[in-house]
């Protein structure tokens, strides 16, 4: 089925990956080409395919020991007093 | 119609789910217990928790789950400030059965509750909201949390009331507890949400209760708010609600979570964990034994009365206690002395991290009790001076002259004191034979507990009576 | 000594102390001087080069034990964390984030002591195939300046085909490796899936991507192979290697092997007419090399593109997400902002075709769009994985032309995504079903590359190097124009 995409729902889209565009029509023309293009997986026929996935045994996994990280990581990140990540006000 | 998510904390493992950093924060100062894998850094990748498999695996068996062949991970995209790398590492059934558990069930009084689904996820940092004004308010970022192991529990909508919810998140604490995966009595390890509906109405969603206490809360006022707006042909409105916790009220969310799409994906550093039967069965055999397998053992093997059973198999903490300290003969008694007598003595978990008290202590006290070396009331109160001290029972009973005094000249002696002093109670006693009682309590306290009760009453008889 | 000697032949200069590791550094530095501001394949090029060559050269005279690169000059695409300096991922959300930790590749270098020259160029965030993209000014190729070096790592195939560096570490999600080292005429290697860890590769899409070695020579990719790959602690989805030596019989021949031709990427009106003529005549080297050669139609390949670009999308949306400058990134004071405003704004700062494509990838796993796009392509990706293993069940290999067209002027393929996406036509096949795949140098048509790219299959990089080996020992191509 093809679906022709809106310019309201690239909008949205951009909203929801916190994505500011001044000038949505450049951005649209070339995004509605190219989910276009994706359409043309339609013609495959994947009715009975299973998603394939690489597999690991439990074995395999880490460890649970504490081992704490070699140096003062907060320094070298932007911080605010008293070590806190400073963000800004939530609504 | 009441169902539950409930996210509990698996504090007991070592490290976070996908880094070596600690899985319980609490000690830490700010932004101390991260690395760059929990932080989320450029080019970092996730490592599992093998522990973290296994103990979730138990979870879902301890819960009667179905567990898959295969688990996988996916992700929750949203982006908030406490959350790293702006998705969440957790697990959905969106490709099939990938969580670790799925199906299950646990019985309250006769009812079964269903479980929908178990997952393995990862908690978020924690915010701080700063500043004075409207203006300059900030939001201060302590990301500790941040990858701490976290078992997601969903309920079917099977509760009928807030009560009998109340009733499961004690039994979901103390099977949590008793399995080792978790200390549900640290601040912020059980918190749960809850959605409501009634008459197979539209379901209310509600966030951000803070405690069990208020999740009962919670309930009922939903309830009755729901009832009332049917009753007035309102309709009801399916929605996130968010407790207020200063007005004791559900309001409706501002933020439009409903809005939210989460773009789910696999999680492409994490490849399918097969969960091999022969693993499975190894941690299930590993399993602590179950609370209530646990009571039935114990009113069976020993006769210990059924309500001191189920006290003493809910509580890992004392049932381990009397597990290391009894043995066929004084079993009754190690479960009598810790229901009766330890329990109130060490009731909150600061007392309990600083109890010396060992099973040593309490084998040594209820052997002396059964001698009839120590009264049953000397024995309690040698109990405070254990747990505060950790002193053997042996250096207490000399130190503190706790031996039973069944000397009848010193006996005499405190009785002739007590037949002086309560004169008026000495004539009643006379007419009414129960009055005796008094006087030997009498007794008892002069002697700190120690007098024998049995000697100082025959005594007492015979004094009056002549 | 020429600044154009092998890895090989530079490890044995300096074992018999016909060069230290400090003169070749320093001329190699010298040659980074002369070019680099016209070629652009340096983003960083470290100051404390010399001083690390000098301690392998301490070593050597105390005849201490000294690594296997013996202080030869390596370059690292700067998506790749080196521990203590930048990683701009060139992109101005990164312009200051200086990585805390050395990537499981940068120490394994290390240890062996090469000597890290500098961070390489590419398109940002590794979305592109030209460098164009780069927030700092595209890379050219040094064969014609005015031509694009290919992409994403074009700084590295850069650094390696202008003498800047004996080898180089790039990354390469849908030919990111290929690509470049196709257009710049040196040997570039995507490993299988897995056997080098990502660990310090900053993700855009993490499920396909691997950091691959670039090098003048086959047997240099194949020594700085033997030192990258394996199973790392870091890297849930990392597989043994065995401790495979992928540089001994690297010169074993293909003598009987079976190769395919893949028709859909070696024939048609998408493929420019010399490269097609070129690649033919490679075709006739690999049958006089004694192997076997037929055509093989896979009939997925028209699918990759779409099915590469849905996956690589969503993939990249999710991984770009931690990109909100609140922990790193650049300068931009929170105050006064509230949480939406401050991520979209501090966002602005990602470039057009990064951007494109995290739009993209917020709408093919949205709720109402997910089953069209996303598992659509997901299972199409199973298929083709069926399909290539079938294929390997006839051949020891299959080929076709690493790029479908010749290097293309700077702002050629700007303006249309799509067909800037469709160059990848070649080369996206082997990310998706994660088997290795080469570019070998073949041809110089009118001073632009032409390379071979040759597939293998999963895990078979030693039989891969071999085949790679017989095509170079047949070939001659002239030296870089510089």
């Amino acid at each position: 089925m093809i679906h022709v995409v809106t310019k309201e729902e690239i909008e949205h889209v951009a909203k929801l990956m916190r994505i500011d565009i001044d000038d949505i029509d450049e951005y649209f023309e070339k995004i509605q080409k190219v989910l276009n293009y994706f359409d043309s997986l339609d013609k495959v026929d994947i009715e009975s395919e299973e998603i394939s996935t690489h597999e690991i045994s439990v074995n395999e996994l880490r460890d649970d020991k504490h081992v704490p990280f070699e140096s003062k990581l907060i320094s070298s990140l932007k911080t605010y007093k008293e070590d806190y990540i400073r963000a800004p006000k939530m609504n | 119609m009441i169902g539950l998510e409930i996210h509990c904390q698996l504090t007991r493992l070592e490290s976070k789910l996908f880094c070596s950093c600690k899985a319980d924060y609490r000690e830490f100062s700010t932004n101390i217990n991260i690395c760059p894998v929990c932080i989320g850094l450029p080019g970092t990748l996730p490592r599992l928790n093998q522990k973290a498999v296994e103990k979730a695996t138990t979870i879902a068996l301890a819960l009667n789950c179905q567990t898959p062949k295969k688990i996988a991970f996916f992700r929750k995209n949203y982006f908030y400030p406490d959350l790293p790398k702006n998705f969440q590492i957790t697990q959905l059934n969106l490709y099939g059965p990938t969580s670790i558990g799925e199906k299950g069930k646990i019985s309250i009084e006769g009812k079964d509750i269903r479980i929908r689904r178990i997952q393995l996820e990862e908690d978020p940092g924690r915010l701080i909201y700063e500043g004075v004004s409207e203006r300059t308010q900030i939001t201060l970022v302590d990301y500790n949390r941040a990858g701490t192991p976290l078992v997601e529990i969903v309920t079917e909508p099977d509760f009928d009331s807030p009560r009998q919810v109340r009733l499961f998140l004690g039994i979901l604490s103390d099977l949590l507890e008793n399995l080792g995966v978790s200390d549900p009595t640290l601040e912020g390890a059980m918190r749960a949400d809850a959605n409501v509906s009634i008459d197979g109405g539209p379901r209310v969603e509600i966030k951000n209760i803070g405690s069990f206490y208020d999740l009962e809360k919670a309930i009922h006022f939903e309830l009755t708010r729901q009832e009332s707006l049917k009753s007035r042909d309102i309709a009801i409105s399916q929605e996130t609600r968010h407790w207020d916790d200063k007005r004791k009220i559900t309001i409706a969310s501002r933020s439009k979570e409903e809005d939210e799409d989460y773009r789910y994906i696999l999680e492409g550093d994490i490849p399918w964990v097969v969960l091999d039967s022969q693993s499975v069965e190894k941690w299930r055999r590993n399993m602590p034994e179950g609370i209530s397998s646990k009571k039935e053992r114990y009113v069976r093997d020993y006769g210990i009365p059924t309500q001191v059973a189920d006290v003493l198999s809910s509580d890992k903490y004392y049932s381990d206690l009397f597990e290391q300290a009894h043995n066929k003969s004084n079993a009754k008694e190690i479960a009598n002395i810790i229901t009766t007598d330890l329990m109130g003595l060490i009731d909150t978990r600061e007392k309990r991290e600083q109890s010396k008290i060992t099973s040593k202590h309490l084998a040594d006290l209820v052997e002396l009790v059964n001698s009839g070396k120590v009264t049953r009331t000397s024995a309690k109160n040698a109990l405070q001076e254990i747990v505060k001290t950790g002193k053997s029972v042996s250096e207490i009973v000399s130190q503190t002259g706790l031996g039973k005094i069944s000397d009848e000249v010193e006996l005499g002696k405190i009785i002739d004191e007590v037949i002086k002093e309560e004169t008026s109670a000495v004539q009643q006693a006379k007419d009414n034979p129960q009055t005796i009682n008094y006087l030997v309590g009498k007794v008892m306290q002069k002697t700190k507990g120690n007098a024998d009760p049995a000697t100082t009453l025959r005594i007492f008889k015979d004094k009056i009576s002549s | 000594m020429s600044l154009a000697v092998s890895a090989i032949e530079y490890i044995d200069n300096v074992k018999n102390g016909n060069i230290t590791a400090e003169e070749f550094t320093a001329k190699t530095l010298e040659q980074i001087s002369k070019h680099d501001s016209s070629l652009h394949a340096y983003l960083l090029v470290n100051d404390n080069a010399l001083e690390q060559a000098r301690l392998v050269d301490k070593k050597i005279k105390a005849k201490e034990k000294v690594g296997a690169f013996y202080g030869m000059p390596i370059s690292i695409k700067d998506n790749i964390c080196v521990k203590g300096g930048k990683t701009t991922c060139a992109s101005k959300m990164l312009q200051n984030f200086v990585a805390p930790y050395d990537a499981t590749v940068v120490s394994n270098l290390k240890s062996e002591d090469a000597v890290l020259i500098g961070k390489t160029n590419l398109d940002e965030f590794a979305m592109g195939v030209t460098t164009e993209f780069s927030a700092f000014g595209p890379s050219r190729n040094p064969w014609n300046p005015d031509y694009v070096p290919g992409g994403s790592s074009g700084g590295s195939a850069v650094s390696v085909s202008a003498l800047e560096c004996v080898a180089s570490l790039g990354s390469d999600t849908g030919g990111s490796v290929r690509n470049p080292a196709s257009f710049c005429s040196v040997v570039g290697l995507k490993p299988t899936y897995g056997l080098v860890s990502r660990y310090g590769l900053v993700s855009y899409a993490n499920s396909i991507e691997q950091i691959g070695p670039l090098g003048r020579r086959v047997e240099d990719v194949a020594l700085v192979l033997n030192h990258i790959s394996g199973k790392d602690v870091n890297d849930n989805t990392t597989v043994e290697n065995h401790n495979t030596d992928y540089l001994s019989e690297i010169d074993a021949g293909i003598k009987g092997k079976k190769i395919g031709i893949i028709s859909e990427m070696s024939k048609g009106e998408g493929l420019d007419k010399n490269v097609e003529n070129a690649f033919w005549k490679s075709v006739s080297v690999f049958e006089g090399l004694g192997a076997k050669v037929e055509e093989i139609s896979l009939d997925l390949v028209k699918f990759t593109v779409a099915t590469y670009y849905v996956l690589t999308t969503a993939e990249a949306g999710s991984n770009l997400s931690r990109y909100d400058n609140l922990r790193y990134g650049y300068d931009m004071d929170v105050e006064g902002y509230e949480f939406k405003s401050y991520i979209s704004k501090a966002r602005k700062n990602f470039g057009r075709e990064v951007t494109r494509r995290m739009i993209l990838g917020g709408f093919v796993p949205s709720a109402g769009f997910a089953g069209k796009y996303l598992l659509k392509a997901l299972k199409v990706k199973s298929k083709l994985k069926k399909e290539i293993s079938k294929a390997f069940s006839k051949f020891d290999f299959l080929i076709s032309p690493t790029v479908p067209i010749l290097p293309f002027k700077f702002g050629e393929k700007m303006r249309d995504p799509l067909a800037m996406y469709l160059a990848d036509i070649n080369t996206v096949t082997a990310n998706l079903t994660g088997i290795p795949a080469i570019s070998v140098p073949f041809e110089i048509h009118n001073g632009l590359p032409i390379g071979v790219q040759i597939h293998a299959n999963t895990l078979q990089e030693k039989h891969l190097l071999q085949a790679a080996y017989s095509l170079q020992s047949m070939t001659k191509i002239p030296r870089v124009p510089l």
